[in-house]
């Protein structure tokens, strides 16, 4: 085992400091965590989210299950491979992978002809579809920390999936550079856990979310000097807008945040786009960034793996033996409801509360102990990155990996480990 | 034992230029002439064949950040290419924004064996490695980019001593697993972040009053007083600006005579002569890397046709986001580290300043006297693809093609530039040191880039075809490490290539002062940041080599 850094042992408690949390997308590395037999516990620097994940008994559910009853490990393994073997196109998903299972996922899926997506592959391209068509001027946490004097929040609930968010990131802290006082808007509500300093110096406008598109074309409208006709613009009278466009454009450093899975509308890239080229053309006269807030199951790893081994990032398919990808036609529901796979792999390494969609085919579930596994047909427990093994898993912004540290022991396989069993075994002659 | 007979070895490190001799391969390694009585396991006849070292790109961009932003962006790159797997390759696809497999494969086709990827931040070192470790076959290494982060700007703005700076100049290579240091756009990116929209060489940056010129010369000393084989790396001030060839020469004057690298210069190469206010300054440019010996360059060519270009600078590339093509583009400030902006461009032969640029690299490949100091780059993907060196080599090797090339340029780009007179044409023995001999020397790779005994065999073998294009698209073999990776433009045995870095002796005692730093003001703590040698295995790192710190001769 790697020795951690800074380790001191207190009786039989070991105690370990800066511990990256591979729970949500902020990948905050500075917990403290105290380690009795198999038992984590954050004594520092947590937040409820990770406390109950890293604190999970390691034993419940441990045990590989083929069709519903205890098998062993190397029995799981052949039947997976059987399964994959005789699939046609299977769909091989990651609900929370580190880079080492996703090198493994891929190219099983290349092998048999799969489809590569992730469970949040919808949120994804929701900023995907963006980046693919327009682009944006974009920003990453410790910029946020040190610079912004301003910070908008469009129709998401930062603090519920990020949770250190405001602590770690735009709050009272030294920084690089004298802000002032922060000023901070919402649209849409406040977040009922917002710390009281930020409170009292926030804003609220009550934007439906899926009106943001209008709410921000009609901010361009203003910015380019025009005048609107409207009164109100998804809600809003003309005059708030006016006032939340002169904060923006007096900002030093301004940022626009949301989380495209609180998006979750028709058509959702489209006020995304409206929002990145509101955010490019106010760089005309001072700097303004948006901050994409993704990273919560891994899905981020997952883009950033599949996209530079493939060229394309995630709805991945394999199916003519050449990497295809088109956003719609590969995504894991479409091919689910569409009847276009035969066979599931579902990855779940990181919380067992997530569970596999429903369906008729044959299913693969490689997740955490404990996770509900009912009705699928093979099920591999699997050791926690970031607890049981070391691993590298992507940050919120979409820039940052972050090196896992193994601080208990398992004996479970990792998923990686898994999954390369099963790619073995679906190599040898049959 | 594998013995090449009989071909005509071009290895300037020795001075052998076309000299028959045989080579043995051993172990991975050039072996010396084995006693009577050794077994030859294998014997490949290439009699009249051109053998070189394996070729070495010391700039491309191949890992990283912003090179996975481009492949994401652009699907219509990868359409077209996509390709299946093999029983020994893996899929892939990508032109100008290639798939981690697909760089690997398509380099070593090419003879490369060996490629440096230029800017690494250090905050995202960790994904350059894990990329560079899914590009099977060649070499790899990075260069850690310095000079627009918070902490280097701080410690100049308070007039911090020198051997501190080299004490984190040198933390930095261990922690990003780095072999060299880059500098982009000096203190442009950060002064970008305070809203600067230019810096030039002598202006003070807008927060910390540092000038470009200041973090050159403490860079280029630091590095020096380090012995890092490789100098200072710099992408300078004023990128693509009309007119920049004043700050290129300020540039090179800022080094004071120590030894700078002065990357992709065909962009910097710029003056603002006639009608449209853009003309080429490439006499005025290679005459100066003549007249100073502590200067080198690559050139970053481009070609014409569809890439995207990514960068560090952001600055230059929010300026230049108007000229996207498809019209998409993005910019990132990145972690009080640096920053990168990724463009899709497509260079047209019909436009003049496209045309201009094509003709002012080539123009830069022939003045430069030296070819020990000019090195074969595009700058991939941001001149072109690198697979369009064969091309390039060409160009350069071929007069009337490149006078039949230049005629079908924007005739007032042809009329503009003095490229039709320059009768200059490469030879082998100039070729095969600017794609090996002179980038292995300028990195320090002691056993890379030449065919002495115990060098690596990195080898490759070609037929002396007088189309020079076609020649070096296809060798007919290339050897990885002694083992034969590809065969007339196949690949036929995937390897893994080795990373190599420099680790310089330095005084520990910065470490504390970036703890302090990292816990108050980053989102990593310190303890996260540096990247362990066990974890660039994990990365996917088939091993270090780690190369002396000692200036290479000169």
């Amino acid at each position: 085992m790697q020795l951690p850094t800074k380790m001191s042992d207190i009786g039989r408690t070991q105690e370990f400091k800066n511990v990256p949390c591979p729970f949500c997308g902020l990948l905050c590395d500075d917990l403290r965590i105290a380690m009795t037999h198999d038992a984590a516990t954050v004594v520092a620097n947590g937040c409820a989210r990770s406390r109950a994940l890293f604190a999970t008994n390691a034993h419940d559910n441990a045990t590989p299950l083929v069709d519903g009853k205890p098998a062993a490990l190397a029995t799981a393994i052949g039947r997976a491979a059987g399964i994959l073997r005789a699939a046609r196109q299977p769909l091989l998903m990651s609900a929370g992978t580190d880079v080492a299972g996703m090198r493994v996922l891929i190219e099983i899926a290349e092998r048999c002809g799969g489809i590569v997506d992730h469970a949040n592959g919808e949120a994804l391209f929701r900023n995907l579809r963006v980046l693919q068509n327009t682009g944006w001027i974009s920003t990453t946490l410790t910029e946020v920390r040190n610079r912004a004097d301003l910070l908008v929040v469009a129709g998401s609930d930062v603090t519920g999936r990020f949770p250190r968010f405001f602590e770690r990131c735009f709050g009272e802290f030294d920084t690089l550079f004298r802000i002032g006082a922060r000023e901070l808007w919402f649209l849409g509500d406040v977040p009922a856990d917002l710390p009281t300093t930020l409170r009292f110096r926030s804003e609220s406008l009550p934007v439906d979310p899926a009106r943001l598109a209008e709410f921000f074309s009609a901010l361009r409208v203003l910015f380019a000097g025009r005048a609107l006709k409207e009164k109100t613009v998804a809600g809003v009278p003309v005059g708030k807008l006016s006032e939340l466009l002169e904060r923006m454009r007096a900002a030093r450093y301004g940022v626009l945040t949301w989380a495209a899975a609180d998006l979750a509308f028709p058509h959702a890239d489209l006020a995304i786009q409206s929002m990145c080229e509101f955010v490019k053309a106010l760089n005309s006269e001072n700097r303004f960034c948006v901050l994409p807030l993704g990273g919560n199951d891994a899905d981020l790893t997952a883009q950033q793996v599949t996209t530079w081994q493939t060229g394309f990032p995630v709805r991945v398919n394999f199916h003519s033996g050449a990497p295809t990808h088109d956003s719609r036609r590969d995504s894991a529901r479409h091919a689910i409801e569409q009847s276009e796979v035969d066979a599931m792999v579902f990855v779940s390494a990181l919380d067992a509360a997530r569970t596999p969609p429903v369906g008729e085919i044959p299913s693969i579930v490689l997740g955490r102990a404990g996770t509900r596994a009912d009705g699928c047909s093979v099920f591999i427990p699997v050791s926690v990155p970031g607890l049981h093994h070391t691993g590298h898993l992507y940050r919120a912004d979409n820039v940052v990996p972050i090196h896992l540290r193994k601080i208990a022991a398992s004996d479970l396989p990792s998923a990686a480990q898994a999954l390369q069993r099963i790619l073995d075994a679906m190599k040898e002659p049959h | 034992m594998i013995r090449l007979s009989g071909g005509r070895i071009y290895d300037p490190a020795h001075r052998d230029n076309g000299e028959v001799r045989d080579l043995f391969l051993h172990d991975g390694h050039i072996a010396p002439i084995p006693p009577p009585g050794i077994a030859i396991d294998r014997e490949y006849d290439v009699s009249g064949r051109v053998v070189m070292a394996g070729a070495i790109d010391m700039h491309t961009h191949i890992g990283g950040g912003k090179v996975n932003i481009a492949r994401a962006m652009l699907p219509e790159d990868h359409r077209d290419s996509a390709f299946a797997r093999t029983d020994i390759t893996r899929s892939g696809s990508g032109v100008a924004a290639p798939s981690t497999f697909a760089t690997g494969y398509r380099y070593a086709e090419m003879g490369y064996t060996a490629c440096f990827e230029p800017a690494v931040l250090p905050v995202n070192a960790r994904q350059a490695h894990m990329e560079m470790g899914d590009t099977p076959i060649v070499d790899k290494g990075g260069y850690a980019m310095l000079g627009n982060d918070d902490f280097l700007l701080r410690l100049m703005a308070a007039g911090a001593d020198q051997k501190l700076i080299n004490d984190y100049v040198a933390w930095t290579l261990h922690a990003t697993q780095c072999i060299a240091i880059k500098v982009v756009n000096p203190g442009g990116i950060s002064a970008f972040k305070f809203n600067a929209r230019h810096l030039d060489v002598d202006e003070p940056h807008p927060h910390y009053s540092v000038t470009p010129r200041a973090i050159l010369a403490t860079l280029t000393r630091a590095l020096h007083e380090l012995s890092i084989p490789h100098p200072l790396h710099v992408h300078a001030s004023n990128l693509g600006v009309p007119g920049n060839a004043a700050s290129t020469l300020a540039t090179m004057e800022a080094a004071d005579g120590l030894p700078i690298h002065l990357t992709h210069i065909q962009f910097h190469s710029y003056g603002t002569e006639g009608e449209r206010k853009f003309s080429s300054e490439a006499a005025s440019i290679a005459d100066a890397i003549d007249r100073h010996p502590n200067v080198s360059a690559d050139v970053g060519q481009i070609m014409f046709g569809q890439t995207v270009t990514a960068s560090g600078d952001t600055m230059a590339q929010h300026r230049n986001a108007r000229h996207a093509h498809p019209d998409k583009w993005l910019c990132m400030d990145i972690e009080c580290d640096a920053g990168c902006g990724v463009v899709p461009f497509r260079y047209r032969d019909g436009n003049f300043v496209n045309a201009l640029q094509w003709a002012i690299g080539l123009e830069l490949f022939l003045r430069v006297k030296d070819p020990w100091r000019v090195f074969l780059t595009t700058d991939h993907p941001n001149g072109a693809p690198f697979t369009s060196y064969p091309h390039l080599i060409r160009l350069l090797m071929d007069r009337g093609f490149r006078n039949e090339r230049l005629a079908r340029i924007h005739p007032d780009a042809a009329a503009h530039s003095q490229l039709a007179s320059l009768e200059r044409e490469y030879s082998l023995y100039e070729i095969a040191i600017m794609t090996r001999a002179g980038p292995a020397r300028s990195l320090g790779l002691a056993d890379r880039g030449h065919l002495d005994i115990g060098a690596a065999a990195d080898i490759t073998v070609y037929r002396d075809d007088p189309d020079r294009e076609k020649m070096f698209r296809t060798p007919e073999y290339v050897f990885k490490d002694g083992e034969l990776v590809a065969r007339e433009g196949r690949i036929v045995k995937v390897v893994r290539g080795a990373t190599h870095v420099v680790r310089p002796d330095f005084d520990r005692g910065i470490e504390q002062r970036l703890q302090d730093y990292f816990e108050r003001y980053h989102t990593i703590r310190f303890d996260n940041f540096p990247i362990s040698a066990d974890e660039l295995v994990e990365c996917g790192s088939r091993e270090t080599l780690v190369h002396a710190c000692a200036r290479p001769p000169r």
